[in-house]
């Protein structure tokens, strides 16, 4: 082993110790928070799995970003290792292992330059400046040093002029990683390791719908998060596993309508906020849009959201719970849960909403609906209809659970249609008519939780007294708190969606269809699609139809919300656009002249948008118009 | 810095008026956005039977509740009479008629006479006064109109739904907030002969003009007879005032002669 060979591995030793010791003050601000129940062992056996699966599988979305990471990772992590065992002599002395070394820092060098590429000569919007624009220099010191050190020792010493400046370079760069892993872009690396065996939902990798807001204890002391100290650890670690790769902020729809939100910002603030005298100065990456003035000073125990502190009111009530943000992060971040964690606080502790969200949480305080019409008016829109009750009878084999939706007289259409096709399917369904109190979707996004455990506890309740074997609902957020957030609280229920119900009634010929004529985009509800995973079931029933379906740039599970979502439209933040007629562009973009809904929110939402634009057209009502399209003696189900 | 002014809110048992479950009365809650706003101190009183509802005005920014025990027949005024007298308030807040029971508006009158306090009624507004132990009151008046008059203190106010929207509902400040349960005074209500009678919407009075005027005629009397009509004097000498409400008590038909 040449000199300057064995210099680098001690080099790199005293590395890896500043290193630790580094990552090591970070991990103790975390201890500010709350204890988590972690399943450690379970956790580190999935953490190989979990990064090179699903990790990838998000990273993998930028297959530019997949290589560059694999290849500053692997050679970077791989390179150093070995660099480490060469202190064992036997492999320290074969010009061999060296040359593996050398391979290994080739590879990390290629991956720095990638790095580099990226971001000059020009930095992408969505990507942080700072300290990052550092970081490929940093790299390809490290790894060009190391790189040159190694080169030498395989050679037996022969290009002992470069081994030397070489292994300057590789400790400067490295001293230059080391230094700043605390809060530089290499923190994400252990934290991000870290957050991925600790990490609050677990079975999000094991391929479970892990969508279901937690419920909170109302007895507790204090209800929400108001400090860093009050999210639990394992949240902190998540919020310093951020890499500043801002793809959530290009996949937020408050962000694209200009509204004071950007998820990356906020992950950002909230892991700033975590360090005593915390302030948010060093962050270098996209602004919130149109931000409002805040302090910008925090700690683990001063609060986050004010205009004294880090976190501004509007960005926190800008967001529609679409999740896309969630979708989209590689390093697994719940920003979603953060969000409403820090609602919590706001609404329940300091009764700090917006204006207009305030009155309809009171309706549903005192009326449960949240504009305070009668439970009765419910069925209105089904005038002249057969609409059964389900206590006028001993019970149904399908309960149709109406929603909000219903008082709406654009989304009476929607269910009108729906009603109709279960009487022409000869479906055995009731409602429940003014027994069907909000299923309180909107109370716990807006962070009442008390409003929603009471709705959600009265809903249990009623649908104890009634027997049915599953629940029909064309709300996706219904569907998504009876079938997610209600077990819980006790009520299991089996529910499904009108598309996933109308996909089985065609499927079995219970529906005569005639091909359509048009041409389709769908746009997935958020709460259908992201939150429970049923993005098929709706395209096989448009095909079902014979539409010419064509597909919006983005699509399936990374759909766009339509903005309907997480009590945005009440709490009403104001931006540059709005959020609908954005999504609307999108589906005016594919030709198509008719742009399929399956959710009362994205009806109303893009209803309202103005001027020339495809038709705005629920699934039911496709699928009634292709049943009335059939001759009528073809139409009767076969009996 | 003048110390805190001592307020008491009048809180009713509300109902909601599609749902019929108890409810709290909003202008009642407006009422203690518009005391909290003057950085009063302030105490909430109910005199009732017991009310899970009442306690919800813990939630919309007032700290402490004093709640008067009474039965279901009991009329609330001999315990409110009496709980003011103690509670010594510069103020007393009440909306200007409740929501879901009797709904007569009648009970802040009853107890200021009682107290014998002026009512302002109807405000909209309230600030400091210029001098001590005064008020500045915005009353709002119909058609959006507002005045303003400066009291003194002591007072009895009325809150119109003009108000300011109310403090959003805190749950954790509900479940802080201190309700002190006291005996309140029993007093049947006597018989009143009040008698029910179903709603009949009555005819709009609409000054007439004179027949075969101009469609621009007629529309400018039916619009301006509902405004009032009457002239604005402001601070005229008490002489000239008294001869202007005289001429207009004449004119209206009220006195004779």
């Amino acid at each position: 082993m040449t000199e300057a060979a064995f210099s680098l591995s001690l080099a790199i030793l005293a590395l890896a110790a500043i290193a630790a010791v580094m990552a090591g003050g970070r991990a103790r601000l975390w201890r500010a928070g709350r204890p988590a129940k972690v399943d450690w062992m379970r956790g580190l056996m999935a953490l190989p799995k979990r990064y090179l699966v699903d990790v990838h599988h998000v990273v993998g979305r930028d297959p530019y970003a997949a290589r560059m990471h694999a290849l500053a990772a692997g050679g970077l992590l791989g390179g150093s290792a070995l660099a480490l065992l060469a202190l064992l002599p036997p492999l320290g002395g074969s010009r061999l292992f060296w040359a593996l070394v050398a391979l290994a820092f080739a590879v990390a060098l290629a991956g720095g330059f990638m790095v580099g590429r990226r971001r000059y000569p020009e930095r992408p919007a969505r990507l942080s400046g700072g300290k990052f624009q550092r970081l490929p220099f940093l790299l390809a010191a490290y790894a060009g040093g190391a790189f040159l050190v190694a080169l030498d020792a395989a050679l037996a010493g022969s290009v002992w002029p470069l081994a030397w400046p070489g292994l300057w370079l590789a400790a400067a760069g490295g001293l230059g990683l080391a230094m700043q892993l605390d809060r530089g872009p290499m923190r994400h690396a252990f934290a991000g390791a870290l957050h991925l065996v600790a990490h609050p939902r677990a079975a999000r990798f094991e391929g479970r719908r892990e969508t279901a807001l937690a419920p909170l204890n109302l007895e507790a002391p204090r209800l929400g998060v108001a400090t860093p100290a009050d999210f639990a650890w394992n949240r902190l670690a998540g919020f310093d596993a951020c890499i500043q790769c801002g793809r959530c902020e290009v996949a937020c729809p408050a962000f694209a309508a200009g509204q004071p939100l950007n998820p990356k910002r906020l992950i950002q603030d909230l892991a700033t906020s975590m360090v005593p005298g915390a302030t948010n100065v060093a962050y270098a990456g996209s602004p919130y849009p149109h931000a409002r003035e805040v302090a910008g000073i925090g700690g683990p125990d001063l609060p986050i959201v004010g205009a004294g502190a880090m976190i501004h009111p509007d960005t926190l009530w800008s967001c529609t719970t679409c999740r896309a943000c969630v979708e989209e992060c590689p390093m697994m971040i719940e920003h979603v849960d953060a969000i409403v964690a820090l609602r919590r606080f706001q609404t329940l502790e300091l009764g700090a909403l917006p204006e207009k969200a305030a009155a309809p949480l009171a309706e549903l305080r005192y009326a449960d609906e949240p504009q305070g019409r009668p439970l009765a008016a419910r069925t209105d829109f089904a005038a002249g209809l057969d609409l059964p009750l389900i206590s006028a009878r001993a019970g149904a084999e399908v309960l149709l659970w109406l929603g909000e939706g219903a008082y709406d007289l654009r989304y009476g259409r929607t269910l009108r249609a729906l009603v109709r096709l279960l009487h022409l399917a000869g479906v055995d369904f009731a409602v429940l008519g003014e027994e069907e109190r909000d299923c309180g979707d909107i109370a716990r996004r807006l962070g009442d939780e008390a409003t929603f455990q009471r709705l959600a506890r009265a809903n249990i309740a009623t649908l104890a007294r009634h027997s049915f074997r599953r629940i029909l609902t064309p709300d996706p957020h219904a569907l998504h708190v009876l079938r997610n957030e209600y077990p819980a609280l006790g009520g299991i229920y089996e529910v499904v969606h009108h598309s996933a119900f109308l996909d089985e009634l065609v499927a079995e010929g219970r529906l005569g269809v005639a091909p359509l004529k048009a041409s389709v985009t769908y746009h997935d509800p958020c709460y259908l699609g992201r939150y429970n995973g049923e993005i098929d079931a709706p395209r096989r029933l448009l095909d079902r139809l014979g539409l010419a379906r064509l597909e919006m740039e983005r699509s399936g599970r990374r759909s766009m919300c339509c903005g309907g979502g997480g009590g945005a439209p009440l709490s009403d933040i104001e931006g540059e656009r709005r959020i609908p007629d954005i999504r609307m562009d999108q589906a005016a973009q594919t030709g198509a002249g008719i742009v399929a809904v399956a959710c009362p929110q994205c009806t109303a939402m893009l209803e309202g948008v103005t001027g020339t634009r495809p038709e705005v057209r629920d699934i039911a009502e496709l699928v009634l118009e292709a049943v009335e399209a059939m001759p009528a003696r073809a139409r009767e189900p076969a009996t | 810095m003048r110390e805190p002014m001592n307020v008491a809110v009048l809180l009713s048992a509300g109902h909601h008026p599609v749902s019929g479950r108890a409810c709290p009365v909003p202008v009642e809650m407006q009422a203690i956005g518009l005391g909290n706003a003057l950085g009063a101190e302030m105490t909430g009183l109910h005199a009732g039977p017991a009310s899970e509802t009442i306690a919800d005005a813990l939630g919309h920014g007032l700290a402490r509740l004093v709640h008067l025990k009474i039965g279901e027949a009991d009329d609330p005024l001999a315990s409110l009479i009496a709980a003011l007298g103690t509670e010594k308030s510069a103020l007393v807040l009440a909306g200007r008629v409740g929501q879901g029971g009797e709904d007569s508006g009648l009970l802040p009158y009853a107890l200021a006479r009682a107290l014998g306090l002026p009512v302002v009624p109807d405000a909209s507004a309230l600030r400091e006064g210029p001098e001590p132990s005064t008020l500045l009151v915005e009353q709002a008046l119909p058609r959006g109109a507002r005045r303003r008059l400066m009291v003194r203190l002591p007072a009895l106010v009325t809150v119109h739904p003009a108000a300011p929207a109310p403090l959003p509902f805190a749950y954790a400040a509900r479940r802080r907030g201190v309700v002190e349960e006291r005996a309140g005074i029993a007093s049947p209500r006597g018989e009143r002969a009040i008698e029910e009678r179903a709603y009949r919407p009555r005819p709009k009075l609409i000054a007439k003009s004179a027949a075969g005027a101009s469609a621009a005629e007629r529309l400018k009397a039916a619009t301006e007879a509902a405004s009032g009509g009457g002239r604005v004097l402001v601070d005229p000498p008490p002489e000239e005032a008294a001869r202007e409400i005289l001429a207009h008590l004449r004119d209206i038909g009220v006195l004779r002669g």
